[in-house]
């Protein structure tokens, strides 16, 4: 046998590959966790994350103070969807005032890097989500190195960390297929580009339709797809049956169905592009909070943070469910609208499931990742607007019960962990982009209502390309004054 | 062991992968196999290394088997019942000869996947192609089931946990007026209390006396309940009811709603990275102290214990109590980046000592434990390490939990009276820290706290 000392048996992680992770960067449990893969099997970390710290604290010289556990996420060990399924009604039934979730800790954060920032840059990008990251890494890629790039928390701390991982092109407006299509086809050559593997598996996107009205959506759908040369197809109950023979087809009219779609592991494309972007010269500063922005003249000057002001005359705010709150610093009300969004992955099981699947009705969505994980979440009617990231019981049990509905065969498989992410609504539920009327300089990238990572690579390039001067339609179109002249842009085909 | 652990000679007959096993009322699968002899109960998921269990508890997820056809359920922890049909996962060839080992003699120094093959594009195909057939652990379950009815009770005080600091919460909220529901996860009061690690801490007597004082104080106790997810109560039922627990019992879930919630889960067995440490024959030395005791199973003869700190003397001797042959004791501190700061030995007298940082477990199951310069034979390791303190139901809560190097994992915080950083959460025992001696004493401190605070809350 081959004399490896593993760490976490769970997923078969070696000292070497934890030692490895700590010199690339990844220093802190939660990062370590993420790039190793430690603590993620059915133990949960229960047995390998003392063992982690105790490395962590030797090697990376932890401050007392970032010497926490990694979040610890529900259930403890691991519980059958059977078990949550049964809970009773009194459990999913929410109260009239919802408990407040517990505040962020404001002030430094202990892991926050002791180099000061620079006085000033030629952009500063807010949010080192996959929007943000992809941004500078194309950017500096045109010759525009000088982008700084803050990020709160570690890199995957936001809503690009926290996503299920599935892309599609199955859109309803044409602007949105054709940045999917493109992104997509970047993303199956994400590895050669960036060095890092993202895991791209077409195993196709399964829409399925509980109604006639709903269907006849879909249909509308498949022919706009079709026109941007898309696979998309509408299939009956039967097919559907044959592509996942685990679904209960009575619980469906019809499906659309297109091979070409897929699901991606989301952490590698942030490490990926922040790697990619600091070998071209742009600065990724995490564990760095934005506390202001100066603006002047009507035009913005600086962004003010935890770790001092930097100047500078052109500021994106790409942090998603966080932008409103960062555009009020400016002055400016963005219509964005943060919502909390469940997700919860599984025991690993052997490959038995091809596409992601998505009821309509209930906003059910469900894949398999690579490591054989049943991850899947669903919408909440009654979820109150807020950037709340902590996990509900209630969404397990409404989860299991809209899951081994449509899927009996899965009522014995076990719940792993869940987590929560925040999707950053627009009303029309497309993206705000370009210039802020009345702020010059001041350029968003938001509003991407859950979907902004199957679109980053091809929306950062254009944003790259316009702002070194290129004329493009997106940032007229999507620009956040759309809502003040009534003119809408509306995405119908939204999940979850 | 005390009489009611003695096992009914009763068998029950069993197969594990079509071959028929016979086992014994009470056995979990666990106990039956290696009371057979079987040790490989498992290959790993991603290197198809032979694995068997470590812990005995239900944490390590090391002796998952699909059992009457449903994947993964932990074998240490599911009964044993007559015509039970136990298969071993992840090896497609058969658990004993798995080609697919091979991945683990490719990879020697662990797989890095995030940059495997990542300059060619069809290279990157067929590695996906073969990681994902490769992936996974068990198979989907053969069967549907029906949802499992559930239940929703609402509660003043609940206190998680019935070893001696739960207990003695429990009974400090109860004689303080409150009413107050014990959940035990085991199918017996005591946790660590019955191993016999340390004559200076409460043991199975101490149990005894005091799961009667609970009984007089009318506090319920619900055996074989496991806390799995602890959340503010954001659900309509019980208004007013801060905290929602969810409990699984054994199989069904059910949510309890309480004012005030006492976390003492105690610890988690923890095992030692060295090479070979994963092999099936490394047990945690309170999982095999839990097996003699509670299935009347042992490993072998003679034992290699190795670990840091006083909990390596503890447990040798309550080992060698247990009928076990020392073979070596081996101080490991060093072998591992910060050893627990324990004071570290009480007099290890007429145990036979060794210190030693490089270490190396071979055969398997283990046969020989390599200590220094030092080839140890013996029938199995046992690890013997300060259990971590399982802060994870606190920690879901928002309770801040910091590593410590004296407990050898993350401590519950809490303040003089218990209370951590969550209003309605208190803290005791092992999970906050507390040395064994003192559970006792930091459980009443939080029953106190958490009687006193539940009072608060309904006034």
């Amino acid at each position: 046998m081959n004399d490896k000392a593993i760490v976490c048996a769970c997923e078969d992680v070696t000292r070497r590959e934890l030692e490895d992770a700590i010199r690339a960067g990844y220093a802190d449990v939660e990062s370590m966790k993420r790039y190793t893969g430690l603590g993620t099997g059915p133990c949960q970390g229960k047995s390998c994350l003392s063992a982690a710290m105790r490395l962590c604290a030797e090697r990376a010289d932890l401050p007392e103070a970032a010497q926490v556990p990694f979040r610890a996420r529900p259930p403890l060990s691991p519980t059958s969807l059977a078990a949550f399924a049964g809970m009773p009604d009194d459990v999913v039934r929410r109260r009239e005032s919802p408990v407040p979730p517990p505040r962020s800790s404001a002030g430094v954060h202990p892991l926050q890097p002791r180099e000061p920032l620079p006085a000033k840059a030629s952009v500063v990008i807010v949010g080192g989500g996959i929007m943000g990251l992809a941004l500078a890494w194309n950017l500096a890629g045109r010759g525009e190195s000088d982008v700084l790039v803050l990020e709160r928390g570690y890199l995957c701390e936001g809503a690009s960390g926290r996503n299920g991982g599935g892309v599609r092109a199955q859109w309803t407006t044409p602007a949105h297929i054709e940045l999917a299509k493109e992104s997509i086809e970047f993303m199956g050559r994400f590895a050669q580009e960036l060095g890092i593997n993202v895991w791209l598996r077409r195993g196709g996107y399964l829409f399925l339709a509980h109604d006639e009205r709903t269907l006849r959506m879909l249909e509308a759908g498949a022919r706009l797809h079709r026109a941007h040369r898309l696979a998309t197809r509408i299939i009956d109950p039967g097919e559907a049956g044959d592509l996942v023979p685990e679904l209960d087809t009575r619980k469906f009219v019809g499906a659309s169905w297109n091979p070409d779609d897929g699901v991606v592991f989301p952490w590698p494309f942030l490490w990926g592009y922040a790697h990619g972007a600091r070998k071209r010269g742009a600065r990724v500063e995490t564990f760095t909070r934005v506390t202001g922005l100066e603006v002047e003249g009507g035009a913005v000057r600086a962004v003010r943070t935890d770790r001092g002001t930097v100047r500078a005359d052109r500021v994106v705010l790409a942090c998603g469910a966080w932008s409103p709150a960062i555009a009020a610093m400016a002055g400016v009300a963005l219509p964005n609208v943060p919502y909390r969004h469940e997700i919860v992955s599984s025991e690993p099981l052997k490959p038995f499931l091809g596409p992601l699947v998505t009821m309509m009705g209930t906003g059910l969505y469900f894949s398999q990742s690579m490591r054989g994980e049943i991850v899947g979440g669903m919408g909440d009617p009654d979820e109150p607007a807020g950037l709340n990231q902590t996990s509900s019981l209630r969404f397990l049990v409404r989860y299991s019960r809209a899951l081994t509905e449509l899927v009996p065969r899965l009522a014995q498989v076990k719940l792993l962990r869940q987590w929560a992410g925040c999707y950053d609504v627009t009303p029309d539920h497309s993206p705000i982009l370009g210039e802020t009327p009345g702020v010059r300089g001041l350029l968003q990238m938001s509003g991407f209502v859950g979907h902004g990572f199957m679109m980053a690579p091809a929306v950062a390039r254009r944003m790259a390309e316009w702002m070194g001067g290129a004329r493009d339609e997106l940032f007229e179109r999507f620009n956040v004054s759309r809502f003040a002249e009534g003119r809408f842009e509306k995405e119908t085909l939204i999940i979850g | 062991m005390t009489a009611s652990d003695a096992l009914p000679a009763r068998p029950l007959g069993f197969t594990l992968d079509g071959e028929r096993i016979d086992g014994r009322e009470g056995d979990t699968v666990a106990s039956a196999l290696l009371r057979a002899g079987i040790t490989t109960f498992t290959r790993s998921i991603k290197f198809h290394r032979p694995r068997g269990p470590f812990c005995f508890a239900g944490s390590c997820g090391q002796c998952l088997m699909r059992v009457d056809g449903v994947p993964s359920l932990p074998a240490c922890r599911v009964p044993l019942r007559e015509g039970m049909r136990c298969v071993r996962q992840n090896a497609p060839l058969g658990a004993d000869a798995d080609v697919l080992r091979a991945s683990d003699f490719l990879f020697p120094e662990g797989l890095d996947h995030h940059h495997l093959l990542v300059g060619s594009r069809v290279l990157g195909r067929v590695a996906l192609e073969v990681a994902r057939r490769l992936a996974g652990l068990g198979q989907i379950p053969d069967e549907p089931r029906p949802a499992i009815p559930g239940a929703v009770r609402e509660e003043h005080v609940v206190v998680v946990g019935g070893g001696p600091a739960g207990i003695s919460a429990a009974l400090a909220a109860a004689h303080r007026g409150g009413r107050v529901l014990l959940l035990e996860r085991e199918a017996r009061l005591g946790g660590a209390a019955l191993l016999g690690i340390d004559e200076s801490a409460p043991g199975p007597a101490w149990v005894a006396e005091h799961s009667r004082a609970l009984a007089a104080a009318n506090v319920e106790v619900v055996l074989e309940a496991e806390a799995i997810g602890l959340y503010a109560n954001d659900a309509a039922a019980g208004p007013g009811k801060p905290a929602l627990l969810a409990v699984r019992r054994p199989v069904a879930a059910v949510a309890v709603l309480a004012d005030v919630v006492v976390v003492a889960t105690g610890g988690v067995s923890q095992p030692l990275p060295f090479p070979g440490s994963d092999r099936p024959g490394v047990y945690a030395a309170r999982g095999l102290l839990a097996l003699a005791s509670h299935r009347g199973v042992r490993v072998g003869e003679r034992l290699c214990v190795v670990g840091e700190g006083s909990e390596l003397v503890d447990c040798a001797r309550a080992l060698r109590m247990a009928g076990y042959a020392l073979a070596r004791v081996v101080d490991a501190a060093g072998a591992w980046p910060r050893p627990s700061g324990e004071a570290a030995q009480q007099s290890a007298a007429g145990l036979p000592l060794l210190r030693a940082r490089e270490l190396r477990a071979r055969g398997n199951p283990v046969t020989e434990l390599r200590a220094g310069e030092e080839a140890i034979r013996c029938d199995a390791v046992a690890v013997a390490l300060p259990p971590a303190p399982l802060h994870e139901l606190a920690s879901q809560a928002g309770a801040q939990a910091r590593f410590s190097a004296e407990s050898g994992g993350f401590e519950v915080q809490v303040d003089a009276s218990g209370r951590t950083s969550v209003p309605w959460l208190f803290a005791a025992g092992r999970a906050a820290g507390a040395p064994r001696a003192r559970a006792p004493d930091s459980g009443t401190r939080a029953g106190v706290g958490a009687a006193d605070a539940a009072g608060k809350g309904a006034a």
